[in-house]
């Protein structure tokens, strides 16, 4: 039976969901796609009866929240399916041990825990997984991919006890919230096959949400059998309410086949290096190797010329982000050595250097977490204060600079909107533009796709090339492989890991 | 109606910062009615002293640990050590001092400017009461600040301003103090009023039950504690006590026993009261 319900959600006088067609249908997967922050994880948990009617002033089909969460069958979906949070963290039980919590209820009848946990570590040592199953959970331990990775195997899990049974409820459906949003591809190619293998064995109910539009390329070149059974939805604001419509996936895979690296004036002999990163860099005890092959084989500096993108590479958590953030200066290395244009930086160089030469002059940075990045009590307008290149700018000119990634009907509520307010993808297109206002020679973006819609993606990649086009550098750091391996040359790629303990630097290759 | 249920009764810091002004106003009516002027205006003297005291000590001592605040910080961010030992070894020292001490100490000070005839005006010896008092209190707002900063430091908007050129002074100042620590400063500042009335008259209240021959209340400003301490009101505090006995007396209280009885009720009351909003404060600004 296809569900289809009606989902207002308040808190206080702001509307937070509205929305009349939330839909999901029976035994499909259906992806969920939709800019971050747009609602697609609240309606989801509410049809879960996840929400507290404490909290929020909640109504589906029109009856109140107590009502919905008091049927039989809400309490039935309950039981039979399995919700993966977006933070792992915030599902998992700090005082259980992830073995009892891996067997809890009637997770513990299945049989197929080992086979799983196998799967989902067969890049990793044997007992690795062994060890994290004795562990009590901790913000900070295991990592994040580690608890994003017990959570699937306990969905898993529960779909398998689904498959002996062979015959899936009407009430059952498996929410999976941005279920590879601490993965890296790897895995997240992983959770795919487990998904879609246990799929072609019995169909059930599926939602995965997500923003990573990416997705949809890997599905279409390696699961082409189960694309016809998988249904692609986004989510859209429009004027304040959500809709939901078909996601024209074929769209897509027509724009990112035409997307292809940007042709800089000149060639690259002719045109200046504007950064260069040598290897060998050492931080917390490890050295971080950059190298042009994924293996690492052949260790080498990163440059960046002037008109060009390079794309750092690394599984999750090897230091993609520590790397820029010391050649940012924001971190302190055991050893850097860098150089933009004629200015060399290592670890001794003052932070007062970077202060005065640097930031916001010449390097700029965009965060990966615009949640973090930007100051949730300042406005829209008051984000843009205080910039170097912007110090007398006037609204009509901010008004411009918005008008890059959003609609163009911008008015002074818009600009004085408390950044808190903001949607999670207007945070991200905010953080963007940011960086982008400042034109500073070398722009290091990291992970600026994340939470963003396609829309919004398509705009921000045509603001790369633009900027490319300018002369200016940009310095990548993405997850969205098969979108930026599409615009970047491969010679400007980069791979990066880490190697701890002692140094075993290679040669360096200029 | 409904606004002022959401606006009053919901938020218990402007509720009990109403009642509290309500109760000094009652106050004040009633005593115009039945106070004799001579202790009238000796309640309106002390009363005011006590406030302007304890709100330029709030400025003061905001001033002072804004500044402290960013010195320490600034010292530290340049590695400036010398000076940043010197600073934190001062303060340090400041904090050893118990708050009561060092304003008896200061207190001594007074009444040899007093006696040499330096301070003569009523409003200079005012302002070094509150010098004094905010010399002793500033480090706690030093310390907010600091924290703030601290905080917001290993945050990733810190680094993504400074990334972005925004210089750290207004990073600081701006973005993390104005924008984001407003609620928290203002907490604090709260409970450095509330503690400045009570180091107020209490100290006054020592002073001038005789802790010393040399320093006397006699050529001081009036304030509550001092008033409090005085023939006068002692006797009124002491016919609360009659009451007990005879509750005839009672009604007696509230006609004859003004002076004494106004002056430890707007002592008491401003306390509970500053207590309450400053809880209420906390509670709907979720700190």
């Amino acid at each position: 039976m296809t569900i289809r319900r009606n989902i207002r959600i308040a808190s206080g006088k702001r509307t937070l969901v509205s929305i009349d067609n939330f839909e999901i249908p029976e035994n499909r997967i259906t992806i969920l796609l939709g800019e971050s922050g747009i609602g697609k994880s609240l309606m989801s948990k509410a049809l879960y009866g996840l929400l507290d009617p404490d909290e929020l002033d909640i109504t589906i089909d029109g009856e109140p929240y107590r009502t919905y969460l008091a049927r039989p069958e809400t309490a039935t979906l309950q039981h039979e399916s399995f919700f993966v949070f977006q933070e792992p963290s915030t599902h998992l039980n700090p005082l259980m041990p992830l073995a009892t919590q891996m067997r809890e209820g009637s997770l513990g009848f299945s049989k197929s825990e080992e086979a799983i946990l196998g799967t989902l570590w067969q890049h990793s040592p044997p007992d690795d997984v062994k060890k994290i199953l004795d562990v009590y959970p901790k913000p900070h331990r295991p990592s994040g991919g580690e608890k994003q990775r017990i959570l699937l195997a306990m969905a898993f899990k529960k779909i398998d006890l689904l498959i002996e049974r062979k015959q899936p409820s009407e009430h059952e459906i498996f929410v999976f919230d941005e279920p590879t949003g601490s993965l890296d591809n790897m895995y997240r190619d992983l959770f795919l096959e487990m998904l879609f293998e246990r799929f072609r064995k019995v169909g059930f109910t599926c939602l995965l949400i997500t923003h990573d539009y990416s997705m949809i390329e890997k599905i279409h070149t390696s699961h082409k059998d189960i694309v016809g059974k998988l249904v692609f939805k986004e989510v859209t604001l429009v004027e304040g309410k959500q809709l939901l419509e078909d996601f024209d996936t074929d769209a897509y895979l027509e724009w990112l086949h035409t997307q292809h690296p940007s042709e800089s004036a000149g060639s690259k002999t002719s045109r200046s290096i504007l950064l260069a990163v040598e290897n060998g860099t050492r931080v917390f005890n490890r050295s971080l190797i950059i190298s042009r092959d994924r293996e690492g084989e052949h260790p080498c500096s990163l440059e960046l010329h002037s008109g060009d993108i390079v794309y750092l590479k690394a599984a999750s958590g090897v230091g993609k982000t520590t790397l820029v953030k010391l050649v940012m200066g924001l971190l302190r290395a055991e050893r850097l050595k860098a150089r933009l244009e004629t200015m060399q930086m290592d670890e001794q160089t003052p932070r007062s250097f970077w202060h005065k030469n640097i930031w916001g002059r010449r390097m700029t940075m965009v965060f990966q977490h615009a949640d973090e990045a930007l100051n949730p009590e300042s406005t829209v307008k008051g984000t843009f204060e205080g910039l170097p290149a912007l110090k007398r700018a006037t609204e009509a000119r901010i008004v411009n600079i918005l008008n890059e990634l959003f609609d163009s009907a911008l008015d002074a509520s818009f600009l004085n909107k408390k950044v808190k307010h903001l949607s999670g993808g207007q945070k991200q297109r905010l953080n963007l533009l940011r960086g982008f206002a400042l034109d500073t020679d070398v722009l290091i973006l990291d992970e600026p796709l994340n939470g963003l819609d396609f829309e919004s993606a398509g705009k921000v990649i045509a603001m790369l090339q633009r900027k490319q086009n300018a002369g200016k550098g940009i310095w990548l750091i993405s997850h969205n492989e098969e979108i930026f391996d599409r615009i970047v040359r491969k010679e400007n790629v980069y791979y990066l890991r880490a190697e701890s303990g002692i140094e075993k630097v290679g040669p360096t290759r200029n | 109606m409904r606004l002022l249920k959401a606006n009053i009764f919901r938020a218990k810091d402007k509720l009990w910062l109403c009642i509290w002004l309500a109760g000094l106003g009652i106050l004040w009516l009633w005593n115009t009615l039945y106070l004799n002027p001579a202790a009238f205006a000796r309640l309106s003297a002390a009363s005011l002293n006590t406030l302007f005291v304890g709100i330029l000590v709030v400025f003061l001592a905001f001033l002072f640990g804004w500044l402290a605040a960013l010195a320490l910080h600034f010292l530290d961010e340049t590695r400036t050590r010398i000076p940043y030992l010197f600073l934190t070894f001062l303060f340090n020292l400041i904090r050893s001092v118990p708050q009561i001490v060092g304003i008896l100490i200061g207190y001594v000070i007074l009444t040899l400017f007093i006696q040499g005839d330096i301070l003569r005006a009523q409003t200079a010896q005012l302002v070094w009461m509150s010098f004094v008092i905010s010399v002793f209190v500033f480090l706690e707002v030093a310390d907010v600040i600091r924290e703030r900063i601290a905080f917001y430091m290993k945050s990733d908007f810190f680094d993504a301003m400074l990334c972005c050129g925004i210089s750290e002074s207004r990073i600081i100042n701006t973005e993390i103090l104005l924008k984001n620590s407003r609620a928290h400063l203002l907490h604090k500042l709260i409970s450095v009023f509330g503690a400045t009335i009570f180091l107020l008259c209490s100290v006054d209240f020592i002073v001038s039950v005789g802790l010393s021959t040399d320093v006397s209340l006699s050529n001081f400003p009036t304030t509550l504690g001092g008033l409090l301490a005085t023939m006068d009101s002692k006797q009124d505090i002491l016919a609360i006590g009659t009451v007990v006995t005879n509750f005839r007396n009672f009604s007696a209280l509230f006609f004859q026993h003004l002076q004494g009885i106004s002056t430890a009720w707007i002592i008491v009351f401003t306390l509970l009261c500053l207590y309450k909003i400053s809880n209420g404060f906390v509670k709907r600004h979720r700190l």
